[in-house]
């Protein structure tokens, strides 16, 4: 059954309408999302750096897509001996602009290859660029206090939005500008492909962050978040680290804005306002538990849901409010954070010990380990102790209260 | 009129974000957290000043006593219902700005719905408008040139006299230097923090209900004027309520005459990037000193150099030093 819908979808030469469309809306974001939430989850909830400038990040994606992807989309249609309009000054940039991505669709409507190594090349692009943005970010704020770097950030999200709505060649400013359509090879509707795709990003991001948090590295970004004093008294060198983490973290950040700006055929600077992108993954993180790959997973997973639903459905509540829905939808988010952090201040799923391949550490912290200063304490590892571990998880905390 | 125009407008939007300025610096003060909400008890007062003029057909200034006790209410009970309570459970400086910035995004939107209820409700267009009609002349001067500075200078000099002179203010120092020790020496911490959140939003709101009066208001210019009170209260030092004071002043005139000079200078496109004037003292700041002009005077008095300069200003005397 779910196959036959699968393939339908895929298969169908006509856009996709209803329910279907509601559900690749929600996968689509859910992986865009997704990529936002666990970069973000890398940061605050493993380094403790609170970064709330996602919305930098994400809109270099995008530029990286409407001034560098486009122009180079143009400059090769243009040497294959297609007839484009003038598109180098800005004014023509723009004007021009609706004519000549039609005449390069029709180019590109045979060019598979050419498509695909278009959106690779952007990735990388937008993965490098994503990277440099972390830079220099890091550059005035990483030393400072974690109040001020929130400040900083939240300033330099605005910042950005000012500059894609008044630099002209980057995204014609408030005009927006229409993106190639590299999935113009496929019959039916680009949106599928493109949210597959982005799934699959966002999957593979999630793994990548997963597994550079089980390593060692990891551990060092929590021994950083916990005490970063003790950290530097070992020989670590805690700014660089904090500044490699930054830069890693913003480049994954800007692929969803590169996806985003495919998913829509269209790059404005309103779509990537601060709110959308700061704030509701920050409520994901802390909704889902932050420090736990899993509870973002699913705080991101709820939240998408439940908004696009919202969105979707927003004209039976509008008739219902006499204002716009989309301030309900403000009002949500605030009272939302809010209650989380009170009530659920470790989020749906609390944060685990992190997985150290070769030692049991669960196990190892489920017997007491008995931390003696004064003379010696035997701490049992091995086989026999792991099965006691596993009878302690069982019966819960009521073991340990027996044995004190 | 021998004032320009321009100037005067600075002028107001100067001693209305040191208002704003002051406030912010004396909740970091007391709570240790940058308050991101602090803009928006100015979008309130701001929509008090509204209703008064529009709805009720009053002068708007009859409602600044009503503007400054509404946004202490406002800043009192986000104290009780979300600040305390977290600060209670063990949040830390990130937990609860986050929960700042929660709550500004919720009274943003409150804001918006009130606009549009008043629509609504009154079929009055408040989402974009300017209180100029409503204000009286002194002398061929607009009131609110006189009134916003009158008021400032009074509010300064009042928290000047209260901070030094009245034991409540005396409390409230002991209580932003450390409440522990305060609390052993029985002064009550908790009737102190109301006061001084009650004393910012109140102050805010009151700032927030000249804004309408000279510049052009929509439901989220307390939103968006956040960045210019925290980059005058970064300029002050974020510590000190007279650095918040010069911070204010510096940053307000600044931004809007940097930007008319660049105007004049370069084009109209330079009025677009007016935002940026706030964020470049931010970041300015936060790289040549990050703390800011108290930092800067610090380190003036530690020098040699920066001591002959002092004494022959005759900022400096010796019994200071000693």
């Amino acid at each position: 059954m779910m196959q036959q819908v699968a393939l339908g979808l895929l298969t169908s030469s006509v856009a996709v309408e209803g329910t279907s469309r509601l559900i690749v809306d929600i996968a689509m974001y859910f992986g865009l999302f997704l990529i936002v939430a666990m970069a973000l989850n890398f940061q605050y909830g493993n380094a403790g750096i609170p970064n709330m400038g996602c919305a930098v990040q994400v809109i270099m994606g995008g530029f990286t897509v409407s001034a560098i992807t486009t122009r180079l989309i143009l400059t090769l249609v243009g040497n294959a001996g297609v007839e484009l309009l003038p598109w180098a000054s800005d004014y023509d940039w723009v004007y021009n602009n609706p004519a000549n991505v039609a005449t390069t669709n029709t180019w590109l409507s045979t060019e598979p290859v050419f498509g695909m190594s278009m959106l690779l090349f952007t990735l990388a692009v937008a993965l490098i660029l994503g990277a440099i943005i972390g830079w220099i970010i890091a550059l005035p704020a990483i030393r400072l206090r974690a109040t001020y770097l929130m400040i900083v950030l939240i300033t330099m999200a605005d910042a950005s939005q000012i500059v894609g709505r008044n630099v002209t060649w980057i995204s014609g400013g408030t005009l927006g500008l229409f993106i190639p359509d590299i999935f113009k090879w496929y019959s039916g509707d680009r949106t599928i492909v493109m949210a597959i795709i982005t799934l699959l990003v966002g999957l593979i991001s999630f793994f990548i962050f997963r597994t550079m948090l089980n390593s060692p590295y990891g551990r060092l970004m929590r021994s950083i978040r916990e005490n970063e004093i003790t950290v530097g008294s070992v020989g670590k060198n805690v700014v660089g680290i904090r500044r490699n983490i930054l830069m890693f973290a913003s480049g994954i950040t800007a692929l969803s804005g590169s996806l985003l700006a495919f998913y829509f055929s269209y790059v404005v600077e309103a779509n990537y306002q601060r709110a959308l992108w700061t704030y509701w993954p920050w409520l994901m993180l802390i909704l889902g538990g932050p420090g736990n790959n899993a509870g973002t997973f699913l705080g991101c997973a709820l939240i998408i849901a439940v908004r696009r639903i919202i969105i979707v459905q927003k004209w039976f509540l509008q008739e219902v409010f006499f204002f716009p829905v989309a301030y309900f939808e403000q009002v949500l988010l605030g009272i939302l954070l809010i209650a989380v952090i009170m009530f659920r201040p470790n989020g749906l799923i609390p944060e685990k010990l992190l997985y150290i391949p070769g030692v049991n550490y669960t196990m190892m912290v489920q017997e007491e380990v008995e931390v003696d200063w004064r003379g010696t304490t035997t701490v049992q590892r091995g086989f026999s102790s792991g099965i006691k571990g596993i009878f302690n998880v069982l019966g819960g905390k009521k073991s340990k209260e027996e044995k004190e | 009129m021998l004032i320009p125009a321009i100037w005067m407008a600075s002028l107001v939007y100067a001693s209305e974000l040191t208002l704003l300025s002051i406030g912010f610096t004396l909740t970091y003060l007391t709570a240790k957290i940058p308050n991101f909400a602090h803009g928006t008890y100015a979008g309130v007062g701001i929509y008090v000043s509204y209703t008064f003029s529009k709805i009720f057909g009053l002068s708007p200034y009859l409602g600044f006593p009503l503007a400054f006790i509404l946004g202490g209410l406002i800043s009192v009970v986000i104290y009780i219902l979300v600040i305390k309570v977290l600060q209670g459970l063990g949040g830390g400086a990130i937990v609860l700005t986050i929960s700042t910035l929660a709550i500004q995004i919720f009274l943003t939107a409150g804001i918006q719905i009130y606009a549009f209820w008043l629509r609504a409700k009154y079929g009055t267009y408040a989402l974009l408008f300017l209180l100029k009609d409503f204000d009286f002349r002194i002398a061929g001067f607009p009131g609110i040139f006189a009134v916003s500075m009158i008021l400032t200078v009074f509010c300064v000099v009042v928290l000047h006299y209260m901070l030094t002179r009245t034991k409540m203010g005396i409390a409230m120092r002991s209580t932003a230097e450390d409440p522990e020790l305060a609390s052993v020496l029985g002064i009550n911490i908790n009737r102190i923090q109301i006061f001084s959140w009650f004393l910012t939003g109140g102050m805010a709101c009151l700032a927030g209900a000249m804004i309408p009066l000279w510049f052009m208001s929509t439901p989220t210019t307390g939103a968006m004027i956040i960045t210019s009170i925290m980059a005058g209260s970064l300029l002050g030092g974020f510590e000190n309520v007279y650095g918040a004071v010069i911070g204010g002043i510096v940053v307000g005139i600044s931004e809007i005459m940097l930007t008319t000079w660049g105007q004049e200078l370069l084009g109209a496109w330079v009025g677009e990037w007016r935002p940026l004037i706030p964020m470049f003292f931010l970041v300015a700041v936060l790289l040549i000193e990050p703390r800011g002009l108290q930092g800067g005077w610090e380190r003036m008095v530690a020098s040699d150099t920066g001591q002959s300069i002092l004494k022959s200003i005759g900022l400096l005397k010796e019994e200071q030093l000693a």
